[in-house]
């Protein structure tokens, strides 16, 4: 063995343009991996940390469906299809509380709805509405920082947005909400549109703030329920104004109101009552979209979610649970998609580094032909030949594989230092955050190094294949 | 007794679409502990005789057996068992492991095989061979540091390293100037006579042939003369059949 590392290491020094051809390349390599994987790593932790700790949890309940769901609603091609509500609620709630290391729960309602002034309809925006109740999410999820106003309070009808989503309205529109303003949200849900008005009652900013996240908007779920068409219909009296009545007998209902409805969050004291009750729209309070649970570590979390699965269907309940990144849909698989394509092109660069090393290894063998037939005429056998180019590679693969570790860390080191900021969403989803700053996983770093000793090995089998052919008679042949 | 034994060896080589026939059906046997040369001028077949001698080529057709080991059948391992066990090696171009120094070229062909030798026992022995060669100022130098006379002392050492019955020697002197080509040779003459190691080594030189206990000269592929001390050598193996001289051309006649 000793033998064999002598000569791998002194002909690395003999045949230097040749090593540092390959070794630059497997350096490369390495740097390329552990760098490329620092950023994966770093954006994936970063995302799941955001996600569980801000909108997610680590448990996401939902009603299952056809279509893929996640928090932000269903994604079906071409449409947005009504999210089911979850089926058997308190029962699914009374479960998924009692699972060992479930420390919170939460519902939720989402929703989307065209945003306005309730004075000037022409003045528009967009939200995503996050329904919730304010007792219990707050307590799960303290991701909300008050710039102004307040946060909402239970049973309260509001809503709250966040900061940076009104400085890009503003600048988009030349127009944004102020605080304590109402304004009117008009829901498009499979029901038809719906119209509320709600009270602007906090501007918020997210401790983890991104662009991506920023244009959700936080209601009380009754709002989110009624423009989404999660609706009863039930008979009640219904007391309207002398005013009201005496229009009410001049004209026909769908001439005033049309296809809309509206619901006055702030309804006037009533002066008089319809004598015929009327059937008329209230939210459905037992109606949740999702429920999201946190548990005591994240790796009870996988446990929980299956028994969960198991349990509904044994129950026969229409209801799914799945982990954060069930839950976070769109922006989870952005990183799995990242993580597609930076293994794509490293297999690219394998391929290419692979070639290239053949080649320089193949040049070499060429050259030590008369060495290799020495070798085999005084007695080495084929396999002496196969592990000493083995060595050979392996050798190249360590030392300058060991370089390109120690070259990462610097560049690691150099980009957490230079505080780079993200100056997109795309880069922002990235970063993990405003700032990037990488984190070295080990197992990324062990896997970097066996992945170029794997490409090195790879690399050489060719020419130690051609390093085999050479028969002992050739040491009789050169000059 | 006989430690080489050559019958009926033919070699052709292809070359392009014609076919050379290098050994034309040569027979002789060797006896143990003598200093053989294999005389001719080039081409006519003493590098290919001695490269089937030595395992590194097969005949055509014919019976090569080394040591009383026919190597016809024998599996590339086990010819290269064969060479690593039996047989040392001394080439034209002395050969040596460029990135090794003189110490460690000697020490190699022990590496290689499965016996394990005490390290004791292996240093001294390859102390006493690089004192014999005249080497021991020079043993942590690398060949690229020596002179074509101390590596083809080096060579020497490392062909006798595994005590072999036989060293083979292609043309050993015929890149060194006269006065070192004279030195090696009474070094290799001299291992022979006290490790009672056969020599065999291919020459054109009749100045080096005249050293030698037994001569087998050949032309074209053909033995001409076939002499030991001063004897017809065909007898050594008298029931060899192909043994070709030509009219006139030497002792070895056709049984």
């Amino acid at each position: 063995m000793p033998v064999m590392l002598r000569i791998a290491f002194r002909n690395l020094l003999e045949h230097k343009a040749k090593s540092l051809i390959i070794g630059v390349l497997l350096a490369l390599g390495v740097v390329i991996l552990v760098v490329g994987n620092a950023f994966m790593d770093t954006a994936a932790k970063g995302v799941k940390d955001t996600f569980i700790g801000n909108y997610t949890g680590d448990i996401f309940v939902s009603a299952k469906a056809k279509s893929p769901i996640s928090l932000f609603g269903m994604q079906s091609m071409g449409q947005r299809d009504a999210t089911p509500v979850i089926p058997d609620l308190e029962r699914v709630q009374a479960k998924l509380q009692s699972l060992p290391g479930v420390t919170g729960t939460t519902s939720q309602v989402t929703g989307f709805a065209l945003l306005s002034h309730k004075s000037n309809e022409s003045d528009q925006g967009f939200a995503l509405l996050f329904g919730i109740d304010p007792a219990t999410y707050y307590k799960l999820f303290d991701n909300a920082v008050v710039i102004e106003g307040r946060l909402l309070r239970p049973g309260e009808e509001g809503m709250l947005m966040s900061k940076a989503m009104i400085d890009k309205m503003q600048k988009d529109a030349q127009w944004s909400p102020k605080l304590g303003e109402t304004l009117l949200l008009t829901g498009m849900g499979t029901a038809g549109f719906k119209i509320r008005a709600v009270p602007l009652v906090g501007i918020i900013s997210f401790k983890t703030d991104s662009e991506a996240t920023s244009f959700i908007s936080y209601a009380d779920v009754t709002t989110v329920r009624l423009l989404n068409g999660m609706t009863l219909g039930n008979d009640e009296d219904t007391p309207i104004t002398a005013e009201q009545k005496s229009l009410l007998a001049a004209t026909s209902e769908d001439d005033m109101f049309g296809a809309e409805t509206i619901v006055s969050a702030t309804p006037k004291a009533p002066a008089t009552t319809v004598a015929t009750p009327r059937k008329t729209l209230q939210a459905d309070n037992g109606a949740w979209h999702f429920l999201l649970a946190r548990v005591k570590s994240p790796a009870m979390a996988g446990p929980a979610v299956a028994a969960l699965n198991v349990w509904f269907a044994s129950e026969g309940i229409e209801a799914q649970a799945g982990d954060w990144k069930a839950a976070a849909g769109p922006f989870a698989k952005s990183i799995d998609v990242l993580r597609v394509v930076f293994n794509i092109a490293i297999i690219i660069v394998a391929i290419v580094a692979v070639i290239i090393m053949m080649n320089t290894l193949v040049i070499s063998v060429i050259e030590r032909t008369g060495e290799i037939g020495t070798m085999r005429a005084l007695g080495a056998q084929k396999g002496f030949v196969r592990r000493m180019f083995l060595f050979e590679t392996l050798t190249i693969a360590g030392v300058f594989g060991l370089l390109g570790m120690l070259l990462s860390f610097a560049i690691i080191g150099i980009l957490g230092a230079a505080h780079i900021v993200a100056g997109n969403p795309f880069l922002e989803i990235l970063f993990a955050g405003k700032v990037l700053s990488l984190s070295v996983n080990p197992a990324s770093v062990a896997w970097s190094l066996v992945l170029v000793g794997m490409v090195a090995v790879i690399a050489h089998l060719y020419p130690v294949s051609l390093a085999l052919k050479v028969e002992p008679v050739r040491a009789m042949q050169t000059e | 007794m006989t430690i080489v034994e050559l019958k009926d060896v033919r070699k052709v080589y292809p070359l392009g679409k014609v076919e050379v026939e290098a050994v034309k059906g040569v027979s002789f046997c060797i006896e143990k502990g003598d200093f053989v040369s294999i005389a001719g001028p080039s081409g006519s077949g003493k590098t290919t005789i001695l490269n089937m001698i030595g395992c590194v080529d097969r005949p055509t057709t014919g019976d090569v057996t080394i040591s009383g080991k026919p190597t016809k059948e024998l599996k590339d391992r086990d010819l290269t068992t064969l060479r690593h066990e039996t047989l040392g090696f001394i080439f034209q171009s002395f050969n040596l492991i460029p990135v090794l120094n003189v110490r460690e070229n000697i020490e190699f062909p022990l590496l290689l095989g499965r016996e394990r030798v005490a390290k004791k026992e292996k240093d001294q022995w390859i102390d006493y061979l690089i004192e014999e060669v005249g080497l021991s100022q020079w043993k942590n130098h690398k060949s690229n540091e020596l002179s074509g006379g101390q590596r083809q002392r080096v060579a020497i050492a490392r062909a006798l390293v595994t005590r072999p019955g036989i060293v083979l020697a292609d043309e050993p002197t015929a890149n060194l100037d006269s006065h070192t080509g004279e030195q090696i040779l009474e070094l290799m003459k001299k291992i022979n006579r006290e490790m009672e190691t056969t020599f065999i080594f291919s020459t054109h030189d009749a100045k080096i042939v005249g050293l030698a206990d037994h001569i087998i000269r050949l032309r074209d592929g053909l033995i001409t003369e076939n002499v030991r001390n001063g004897q017809d050598a065909a007898a050594l193996c008298a029931d060899l059949a192909g043994t070709s001289v030509p009219e006139g051309g030497g002792a070895a006649p056709r049984s």
